[in-house]
């Protein structure tokens, strides 16, 4: 592989590969999408929501399918609806439903996906082959794709979503209809892209254990609005608000202790969970366990889940 | 992924080049559409695909040039062996040609614009024509030009062999201008037939996404046009415009007016005509418009 880890792909990093200004749609009554702010940031970042949180319709303004009715997005800089076809040409998509003719082979329907991206055909029909190679269809590629299994016709997808070397690669559910080990297979495949080959990745989906897997960021979606929206790492840290203490010895005494000190703590066996009210608590905790002569085995902030984030951020 | 190597053996490498980025030029809206229209041409020609796939346009391209394969045939024959004048009685009208391939062409029509279109929106590959730089109205351009450029096939094509056959033996239009006069008509007639086909089926085509129903309610259409159009005038006695419903009859009185013919319609006037035959294009091109701007591919 050569030249596939270029992290900025060509950009700077500041310019934000999405941004959402108090971006709204209607679909007739029905508002799939309402003062939608929110910036996709370089890397992987799950878009996630309940089926029904506006995810697809999301995905169709980033394409420049569907106008705004209100605010603004920004595709790469620019707007999607007027600049439609020079942002769709940097742009990879892997659809939520089925989207392959069965009767056509799996490279030919990438290499056309790649010329319909401005690829001259000749390098169409190579990058075609290399792409269904990177995700392990390389014997495949000359089947025809109704012929292939649930897993084999998402690589296909994936595969034509990044044949053409975009700049952004949109997945809607990549993982539908797969099973629990073609699952991973993808998911070690999305990191692989997004990570390895270094493209920017916005991946959508309604399962939170797969985003919280592979993505460096999230957008959450909440009944057509964003609920909350950045790096991971810093979501979980503002929910990063207990403090778990491991001992060995008699964790009741210790919980007493410090609810004599002020703190609310709780102990589950050995673990005692203390809440963080303040920056005073660790210091607190330590002297407590100092006091009473406890063996400290382990003492750290308490990682925040997605789960926990994104029940944080939901109604 | 393919095998890495690195290996050497003097001056010769294998490289696993892998996935690569890509910093060359990429063509715009289109080199998306001549993709579009190649892979059209592909599938509805039956190129790259099963032998199944191409029995029905290589049957309507055999039915349609037989004709002129055939005409030309005689008169070389009859030019070698016998005399001019009665090989020049058998040379129909350029603008009769079109009576000996109808059914090749009413063949043709009918699967050529479901094959184009149906299996996208049945497949929803739509989606990822979308996804591209491509619109909704760019795509259907691309298919409306890969329709008409294969019916162009059996409406351009045959009466274009049948002139230059008979010129290579001496029995074509008199003179250069004669020559270049006829050539202008048969790519008048040939591509106002392959366009009024194209937009009719293709609207046709546009309101379902299986093949078989859109070939048959084309058939329909085509049929059916002309079944009103007799009962209008014979049954009803309707004035003769009314004949300009058939989509039988319509187009290929505009032919005989090209080639400032009268034929058997002297009563229709070649604004009437015009008219007829604009209304059904302009229907067809409605309908598959207004379908594809309301078609929901994302949401």
């Amino acid at each position: 592989m050569t030249a596939a880890t270029s992290p900025e792909n060509g950009r700077p990093a500041s310019v934000p590969v999405v941004r959402g200004e108090r971006a709204s749609k209607r679909w007739g009554s029905i508002e799939a999408l309402r003062d939608a702010s929110f910036e996709v940031g370089r890397g992987i970042t799950g878009l996630l929501g309940a089926n029904g949180a506006g995810k697809t319709t999301l995905l169709g303004l980033i394409l420049g399918m569907h106008r705004p009715d209100t605010g603004s997005i920004e595709v790469l800089g620019r707007d999607p609806w007027t600049f439609g076809a020079q942002v769709r040409a940097v742009i990879g998509y892997s659809p939520e439903h089925d989207c392959l003719p069965p009767d056509v082979s799996a490279h030919d329907i990438v290499r056309h996906v790649a010329e319909l991206h401005g690829i001259p055909a000749r390098e169409a029909q190579t990058r075609a082959s290399d792409a269904l190679y990177e995700v392990g269809l390389g014997e495949e590629r000359n089947r025809h794709t109704g012929t292939m299994s649930t897993g084999q016709r998402q690589r296909v997808k994936l595969a034509a979503a990044i044949v053409h070397d975009p700049a952004l690669v949109l997945l809607d559910e990549p993982t539908n209809g797969l099973d629990p080990v073609q699952r991973e297979h993808m998911l070690h495949l999305i990191r692989h892209i997004g990570h390895d080959l270094g493209l920017d990745i916005v991946l959508s989906s309604h399962l939170l254990d797969e985003v919280e897997r592979v993505s460096d960021g999230v957008v959450i979606l909440d009944g057509g609005q964003v609920a909350r929206h950045g790096r991971l790492d810093d979501l979980r840290a503002t929910a990063e608000h207990e403090l778990v203490v491991e001992i060995d010895g008699d964790a009741a005494t210790l919980v007493v202790a410090l609810q004599e000190r002020g703190l609310a703590a709780v102990a589950n066996g050995h673990v005692v969970t203390v809440a963080l009210e303040g920056d005073v608590v660790h210091d607190v905790v330590r002297d407590a366990i100092a006091e009473l002569d406890l063996p400290l085995r382990r003492m750290e902030q308490r990682r925040a889940t997605l789960e926990e984030v994104f029940l944080a951020s939901s109604h | 992924m393919p095998p890495a190597t690195d290996a050497t053996d003097g001056d010769a490498r294998i490289l696993d080049a892998g996935y690569r980025r890509y910093a060359g030029d990429r063509g715009g809206v289109a080199h998306a559409v001549r993709s579009v229209i190649a892979t059209t041409l592909r599938r509805i020609l039956g190129l790259r695909r099963p032998a199944r796939s191409k029995i029905l346009p290589v049957m309507s391209i055999v039915f349609a040039y037989l004709p002129a394969t055939v005409f030309v045939g005689v008169v070389a024959l009859f030019n070698r062996f016998g005399d001019d004048a009665d090989a020049r009685a058998l040379i129909p009208e350029y603008s009769d040609y079109y009576g000996f391939i109808i059914s090749a062409i009413v063949l043709f029509v009918t699967f050529v614009a479901p094959e184009a279109v149906c299996p996208d929106r049945r497949s929803r590959v739509l989606s990822l024509y979308l996804a591209s730089p491509l619109t909704r109205m760019t795509y259907l351009l691309a298919k409306a030009a890969s329709v008409a450029a294969v019916i162009g096939l059996v409406t351009l094509g045959p009466p274009l062999l049948l002139l230059l056959g008979l010129a290579l033996q001496g029995e074509g239009p008199d003179g250069f201008l004669g020559f270049v006069t006829v050539l202008l008509r048969i790519f008048a007639s040939g591509s106002m037939l392959a366009l009024l086909f194209t937009s009719v089926s293709l609207g046709i085509a546009s309101l379902t996404d299986r093949r078989a129903i859109a070939a048959a309610a084309t058939l329909l259409v085509l049929v059916g046009s002309h079944i009103v159009a007799g009962t209008l005038e014979f049954g009803l006695n309707a004035p003769d415009e009314s004949l300009l419903v058939s989509l039988l009859i319509a187009p290929f009185i505009l032919v005989s007016h090209i080639y400032g013919e009268t034929g058997d319609f002297t009563g229709l006037s070649t604004t009437a005509t015009v008219t007829a035959v604009l209304g059904w294009a302009a229907l067809g091109t409605g309908v598959a418009v207004l379908r594809y701007r309301s078609l929901q591919v994302t949401r």
